[in-house]
């Protein structure tokens, strides 16, 4: 916790400098291919996963959904769609330090998808709101407003 | 004759009768307990990740045909049943057999997977439609089971073909649908027998079961007794067809290794590869033939005494008309074929089956596991276990006979996981992967070495403002005083020592003195507490020589460790079960991927940075003898004192693996991590065509070309500059006079000053 809060605080310092993070390749390491499909868009392996997980979560089952959102993971690791749906599943069974540190890893792998962090930093501030971290949330909203 | 010997007689009559009484009373009453509530202990079975195929999958096609013979697929084509593969060009077609998973069902299906260099190309069903994803269904690796090790599959009598049963009954007791638990033309020959001095055969089926149930193998008068009115009681108590079922599953048919085959059901897979329902006749009398001594009949061993045992039974179901002339004339023309003989006993991976055991044991009870027929479905992935055990024995054996490190019988461990989601795809215990016991990869703790600089590294990255890849150590002789210990002086593995190095220097090249000062200069607590956030749960104790690795860790440890590093800071509890299912397949407990973060994304990033110089230009540098330059591999070699022990971790885009070798009895070697584990290591990975490894790369995170000569800013002009990464505003303001907007006058100066 303490440390999210830290990272929070270092990644808000950050974004003061740099308000519009651009997505800047890596010279050394070389970029990997995600597993089997081109990055960003969800392949054709996932999507039926992806749309049976979403069916799960709408109708409760919500440990199914993590099932195949987690089997579609196996996939594509680095997919930050999957794991803030991941996240958004954690969330709705209460589990709200997963949900937190999933979309943190979901953002991990969104550099160039801003809109996708703003809705993971939406969700950590609804994770911490429930936790009764209302000062994290806070933080966590303005990080999602592009603050 | 007296009245008082009449009295007496009379006397001795009844007090017999009491005793019989008795003792059937007492019999009858553990019959009834005992065989009432017949269950048979089913052990739980333990599963393989399944393999998904999707278009897109870095698989060769070799890969894939060696795990459908694994499950045993056969390579013919047949219409009528799944569980068969046949090759094309570029392609594999597949008859995928129905299989339960935790999600559901998963029905029979014919699909066409093309390949296209090292990678699946496309996938289709029998109607050429695109499918996105077919699983197979997954191998299973062994079981977790009751006392002696009994395995079996329980069936029920009506899937048990009426032929095997006709077969059992002509063969063992064909009197058995009259008699009443003991046949009185069998027990007269037993009764003769006995009378000419040994005690032999003449058992019903129903006192067979009895013996096997209820008593022991020795051969008594009494033991004989028991048996007798133990039979007639369960005939009592009991119908035909449920004496006949519990037999079916009771019996025993034969040993794979530690592992005792019972039962038909199980006896059916085991032989014949086959559910029992489709055992055809010849197949189920030589089952049934082999109950007389599994052993001494055995198909795999003694085939021509198992076919002439096969083709008795058939004779004498021919004699009392159970098969018609035509059906007999085929059944013996048969040819004994049955599946080669599995090594799996117990399991092919002892060492994994622990690992799974104790992860299991935190939620379920001992006895749950070894008799509730639970089904578990764990993250081994045989590619890489097959790829782990062979490069570990292979090397250990070189090594052995080389006696490249020390005396014969080096022994090590190596665990391989997922980096990206914490699975365990590996783990092997010793240099023979098939022997149970020791099991180093969990069990065995031992200096790590170097293994352990990461974190203290880790620790320092995690201060930009003091210390960038480039920050200066001090390489020079070093003394640690502390209260109540001797002096500590560290000393480097070449007995020299380095002057000032740069940061990124010191990890690459592993030199002890600069690590020991800035884990000193950082404070031994603090890096203490990072290894703990790292995911090692073990107490360290917070000694100075802590730092260099004098603490013990098993390997499982170290990967853990690792793992938190490999996934950019998230830690990840290593796993090696997804799911439960009960025996009868419903949905029992899932393990979930669990994620917390333990560390800034921009230290680690900088760590790997520098882990990945270990390998292009450090210690592990030897690396390339398996692995090219552009996988941009993350590792780090560790050696502890007088080289007992040799580590290497590192991680690739998708895997991570640890690697210790040293002696059991911690005896003194020449070994060191790049010339002992980091081989094994890197041929292992090799045959699993790793994925380069790419960090993602933080916002706050920049790169810049630097003069590593001088240390100061550069550009991609300049000979030997490099584009190194540094957490934003800590890279080095001054510019290197190589760049080209420099003055010239002040380049020249510098280039004189710095000898270029």
């Amino acid at each position: 916790m303490k440390y999210a809060v830290i990272l929070v605080a270092l990644l808000a310092g950050c974004a003061a400098v740099s308000p519009v993070p651009a997505p800047t390749p890596t010279p050394t390491p070389t970029p990997a291919p995600a597993t089997g499909s081109v990055p960003g868009a969800p392949s054709v392996a996932i999507a039926g996963l992806m749309e049976s997980a979403r069916a799960d979560a709408g109708a409760g089952r919500y440990a199914k959904a993590a099932a195949s959102l987690e089997r579609a993971l196996r996939i594509e690791p680095r997919n930050p769609r999957l794991w803030h749906e991941l996240a958004r599943v954690r969330l709705k069974q209460g589990e709200y330090q997963q949900a937190e540190s999933i979309a943190a890893r979901s953002n991990s792998w969104a550099a160039g998808d801003s809109a996708l962090r703003a809705e993971n930093w939406r969700l950590i501030a609804e994770a911490r709101a429930a936790r009764g971290d209302e000062a994290g949330a806070r933080s966590a909203l303005e990080r999602s407003r592009g603050r | 004759m007296g009245a008082s010997s009449v009295r007496y007689l009379r006397f001795a009559l009844l007090s017999v009768a009491l005793l019989l009484a008795g003792v059937t009373l007492y019999l009858d009453h553990r019959v009834r307990d005992e065989f009432g509530q017949r269950r048979f202990a089913l052990p739980a079975r333990v599963y393989a990740r399944p393999l998904e195929l999707h278009a897109g999958l870095r698989i060769p096609r070799a890969a894939v045909e060696q795990e459908l013979r694994q499950l045993g697929y056969r390579e013919t084509a047949r219409e009528d049943e799944p569980g068969w593969f046949v090759r094309g060009r570029n392609e594999i077609e597949i008859a995928l057999r129905p299989f339960v998973f935790w999600d559901g069902p998963q029905p029979a299906q014919r699909i066409r997977v093309a390949f296209d260099g090292g990678r699946v190309a496309s996938l289709h069903d029998a109607g050429n439609r695109d499918i996105p994803l077919a699983r197979l269904d997954p191998l299973p690796i062994g079981g977790i089971y009751p006392g002696k090790n009994e395995d079996r599959m329980q069936v029920r009598l009506e899937d048990v073909p009426p032929h095997l049963v006709r077969a059992l009954i002509a063969i063992e007791d064909r009197r058995f649908y009259s008699h009443i638990g003991v046949d009185p033309i069998g027990l007269a020959r037993a009764a003769w027998s006995l009378l000419s001095g040994k005690v032999q055969g003449g058992s019903t089926l129903t006192q067979q079961l009895v013996k096997n149930f209820f008593l022991t193998r020795e051969r008594t008068l009494r033991r004989k007794a028991t048996e007798v009115i133990m039979a007639l009681l369960l005939e009592l108590h009991y119908s035909k067809a449920e004496i006949l079922e519990t037999y079916l599953n009771e019996i025993y048919l034969g040993q794979d290794r530690d592992r005792a085959i019972h039962g038909v059901g199980l006896a059916a897979q085991f032989y014949f590869g086959k559910p029992v329902q489709q055992l055809t006749v010849p197949e189920a009398a030589l089952l049934v033939g082999m109950a007389k001594g599994p052993s001494y009949y055995d198909p795999h061993r003694q085939p021509q005494r198992a076919l002439e045992r096969r083709n008795v039974v058939l004779r004498e179901m021919r004699s009392q008309e159970h098969l018609g002339a035509g059906q007999y004339a085929a059944a013996r023309a048969a040819a004994l074929v049955v599946n080669p003989k599995p090594a799996l006993g117990t399991s092919p991976h002892p060492a994994f089956l622990d690992l799974v055991y104790r992860q299991l044991r935190r939620d379920y009870p001992e006895e749950v596991l070894r008799e509730e027929g639970l089904r578990i479905f764990t993250t081994l992935d045989p590619r890489a276990q097959a790829a782990a055990e062979r490069a570990l024995t292979r090397r250990l054996a070189q090594y052995d006979r080389e006696r490249r490190f020390g005396d014969s019988g080096l022994e090590g461990a190596v665990v391989v996981t997922d980096t990206q989601n914490g699975e365990v795809q590996a783990l092997v215990g010793g240099r023979d992967a098939r022997m149970r016991g020791y099991n180093r990869a969990l069990g065995s703790a031992r200096p790590v070495g170097s293994v352990l600089k990461p974190a203290i590294y880790l620790t320092a990255l995690g201060e930009p403002s003091r210390y960038t890849l480039l920050t200066p150590l001090d390489d020079s002789p070093f003394v640690w005083k502390s209260r109540g210990a001797q002096d500590w002086r560290p000393a480097n593995y070449d007995k020299q020592f380095h002057g000032s190095v740069p940061l990124r220097v010191a990890l690459a090249q592993s030199y002890n003195v600069a690590t020991a000062r800035l884990g000193t200069e950082l404070g031994i607590d603090r890096v203490l507490a990072s290894v703990r956030r790292l995911g090692v749960q073990r107490e360290l104790r917070p000694y100075a020589s802590t730092l260099l690795g004098s603490a013990e860790l098993s390997p499982f440890e170290v990967a853990q460790m690792y793992q938190t590093i490999a996934s950019g800071g998230f830690r990840m509890p290593l796993r090696a079960i997804r799911e439960v299912l009960t025996q009868d397949e419903r949905p029992l407990k899932r393990y979930p991927i669990a994620v917390e973060q333990a560390f800034a994304p921009e230290p680690v990033y900088l760590l790997t940075a520098a882990m990945q110089d270990v390998v292009r230009e450090g210690t592990a540098r030897s690396l390339a003898n398996w692995l090219p330059p552009e996988l941009a591999i993350a590792g780090k070699t560790g050696t502890t004192d007088e080289q007992r022990d040799s580590w290497f971790a590192g991680y690739t885009g998708d895997r991570l693996a640890v690697v210790w070798v040293g002696y059991d009895d911690n005896r003194a070697a020449r070994l060191s991590g790049a010339a002992a584990a980091l081989p094994i290591w890197g041929e292992m990975m090799a045959a699993l065509d790793p994925e380069p490894l790419a960090l993602p790369k933080p916002d706050t995170i920049e790169h810049v070309w630097i003069d590593l000569q001088s240390g100061l800013r550069a550009d991609s002009s300049c000979a030997g500059a490099r584009e190194l990464p540094f957490a934003q505003g800590s890279a080095p303001a001054g510019r290197s006079p190589c760049t080209s907007d420099f003055p010239s006058r002040v380049r020249s100066w510098f280039e004189r000053m710095f000898g270029r």
